[in-house]
Formats: C-alpha cells, sequence, structure tokens
C-alpha cells in the first residue's frame, strides 16, 4: 500500500462523493485521473482491505433495537454456542475476548420485543445461562472510520 | 412499482456494497428501477434525515494494520460518565464509546472500542485513564473474531 492508496482509502471511507462518477470525483481531489482511482479500489477490494462501499445504517431510526451481549462459555462448549449464536442473523459481530465473560456479541433485531424473543431463543437453543444483556444508555462515539 | 417500493429495493442494495463499476449509482439506478439522479438524491436525503449515518468504504481494519484491538470498561460515577464520555471519544484511536446498564460487575459502565494502530494498548488506555481521572478500567483483549457483518435490515 503505498501514499495514494491511503489518500484513496481516507478518501472514500469519510467523504465518498454521491455523484454519478465518484471515481473521477475522488480522482479531482487527489489530482489524479478517475481510472486511476477506480483501478487501485479495484486491487484494494480485490486484496480485501474493503470490506464493502456501502450505506451504514441507523438502526435507531430504522425504529430497531440493538444490545451487547457477554456470555460465559465453558471452553469445551465454545464451539457449539459460536455456531448455535452466529447463525442468527442479528448476530452482527461475535468476538472472543481474554476474561471469564469470554464471548461478546451484538444483536440488532427489528424491535424491542423481537430483541427480547431473539435473546431468549439464544439462550434456549445454547444452553448457556450467563448471558449478559447489556442495553446501551447514552452514544459518546461511533465512528469506524480508520485515518491511514 | 410504486415509488416507496423502489426506495426500499434501493435501501436493500446499498445495505450492501456497492458495484464497483465505474458509474455505480446508474447501475443501482438500473436494479431498483430508479433513475439515477432519483437514486443520487434519495441516498442524499437520508444522509441528511441521520437515516444514513454514513455512506462509503467499510475497511477491513485488521488486515488494513490497525492490529491489536480491545473493549476497554470503565468504572465512572453517574456524576462524572459525560465528562469522561466526551474525553473517550476525543481519542482517535477510539471508535464506538457507549454508556451501557446494567452495569458489567456492578461497576464498569463505560465501554469503548481501543485500536492500536501500532501503539501498545497499555499505553492509549493509561493516557485515556490519565486524562478522564479514571483509574478503575478493564482491557479486555480480542482473542478471536467469530462474526463481522453488516446487518440486513431490508429484505
Amino acid at each position: 500500500m503505498d501514499e495514494l492508496d491511503r489518500r484513496i482509502l481516507n478518501e472514500i471511507q469519510k467523504s465518498f462523493p454521491i455523484v454519478s462518477d465518484p471515481w473521477e470525483e475522488v480522482g479531482t481531489r487527489l489530482g489524479v485521473s478517475g481510472d486511476e482511482v477506480f483501478s487501485r479500489v479495484k486491487r484494494l477490494a480485490g486484496e480485501g482491505l474493503i470490506r464493502r462501499i456501502g450505506a451504514v445504517f441507523d438502526p435507531v431510526k430504522l425504529g430497531f433495537a440493538s444490545t451487547l451481549c457477554a456470555a460465559r462459555v465453558p471452553e469445551d462448549r465454545l464451539e457449539a454456542f459460536v455456531r448455535t449464536v452466529n447463525a442468527f442473523e442479528g448476530v452482527t459481530h461475535n468476538y472472543e475476548r481474554d476474561d471469564a465473560w469470554n464471548v461478546w456479541f451484538t444483536v440488532i433485531a427489528s424491535s424491542e420485543e423481537e430483541l427480547d424473543r431473539v435473546l431468549g431463543e439464544i439462550r434456549g437453543k445454547t444452553g448457556i445461562r450467563e448471558i449478559l444483556d447489556l442495553r446501551s444508555t447514552r452514544k459518546f462515539k461511533i465512528d469506524a472510520t480508520f485515518e491511514l | 412499482m410504486d415509488r416507496n417500493r423502489k426506495k426500499r429495493r434501493l435501501a436493500g442494495l446499498i445495505q450492501g456494497s456497492l458495484p464497483l463499476e465505474r458509474r455505480p449509482f446508474r447501475f443501482l439506478a438500473e436494479q431498483a428501477g430508479l433513475t439515477e439522479e432519483e437514486v443520487l438524491s434519495g441516498i442524499g436525503e437520508w444522509k441528511r434525515e441521520g437515516i444514513v449515518r454514513k455512506f462509503g468504504a467499510v475497511l477491513r481494519h485488521r488486515e488494513a494494520g490497525f492490529g491489536e484491538n480491545a473493549m476497554v470498561l470503565w468504572a465512572v460515577p453517574p456524576d462524572r460518565r459525560e465528562e469522561a464520555g466526551r474525553v473517550f471519544a476525543s481519542f482517535p484511536e477510539v471508535s464506538h464509546c457507549y454508556e451501557r446498564t446494567p452495569a458489567f460487575e456492578g461497576r464498569y459502565v463505560l465501554y469503548t472500542m481501543v485500536h492500536g494502530r501500532g501503539k501498545p494498548l497499555e499505553e492509549i488506555v493509561s493516557e485515556m485513564a490519565r486524562r478522564a481521572g479514571i483509574g478503575d478500567f478493564r482491557i479486555l483483549k480480542t482473542v478471536r473474531e467469530f462474526k463481522k457483518t453488516s446487518m440486513r435490515y431490508f429484505p
């Protein structure tokens, strides 16, 4: 990854132009051609650096509900637990962390009721009782932009 | 097909990945049965209304060299949460900062996602602790990523 790659990635993360030819517009901003930007973006996507280019919706504005769960899962049941939890479409992030509460995952559902129902189903299907439901009460920052 | 259904279809398309085409919005327009102009103004409108929080590239930050990351939990008394939350949010290494309830282990209420970006995590976290004046925290390092996807809000 060279300096131009980095500048392109910063630009398309922070202010992707919503115009007919966005690559040309990014090129204009960075002083290179649209073709150059377009071929570099394709390469960077091919290398797996770009997960996707698209919209990040605000779940709250869409009436959705979300939460963060922490679970205490014994080592010998970890694999099965993760498989079951990951199968839920509303589970978008799931990580192992170095703590007695070793599995942390997020759940999004179309309403509060649906979220409660999904959590109940996760408890039921996995048989793991120790799952905390940590709802957010204030948001200070959400910014998954990574300046390179 | 009416306009609302077309816009829902557009929402369904942009929740995924923009096709890597020279004219990506024209491509989306064809798929949604809208004009390119309607696609561009529709996305602009959703951005202004805050329905779309961000439109752009989402990186795989681990591949992009952001290395070590951790969730750091902070025990902060109620009257100091607003200030501490703002201090944490001001760090470029912090991508997310939330207050959550109930308190984890009866004490931890503020949650921050911290990305090392080459710097040792402990160093960043102690600077955060110092600036916020909060000494009681827990660093939960990421051991493994089991899943990371974007939510599909529209069927």
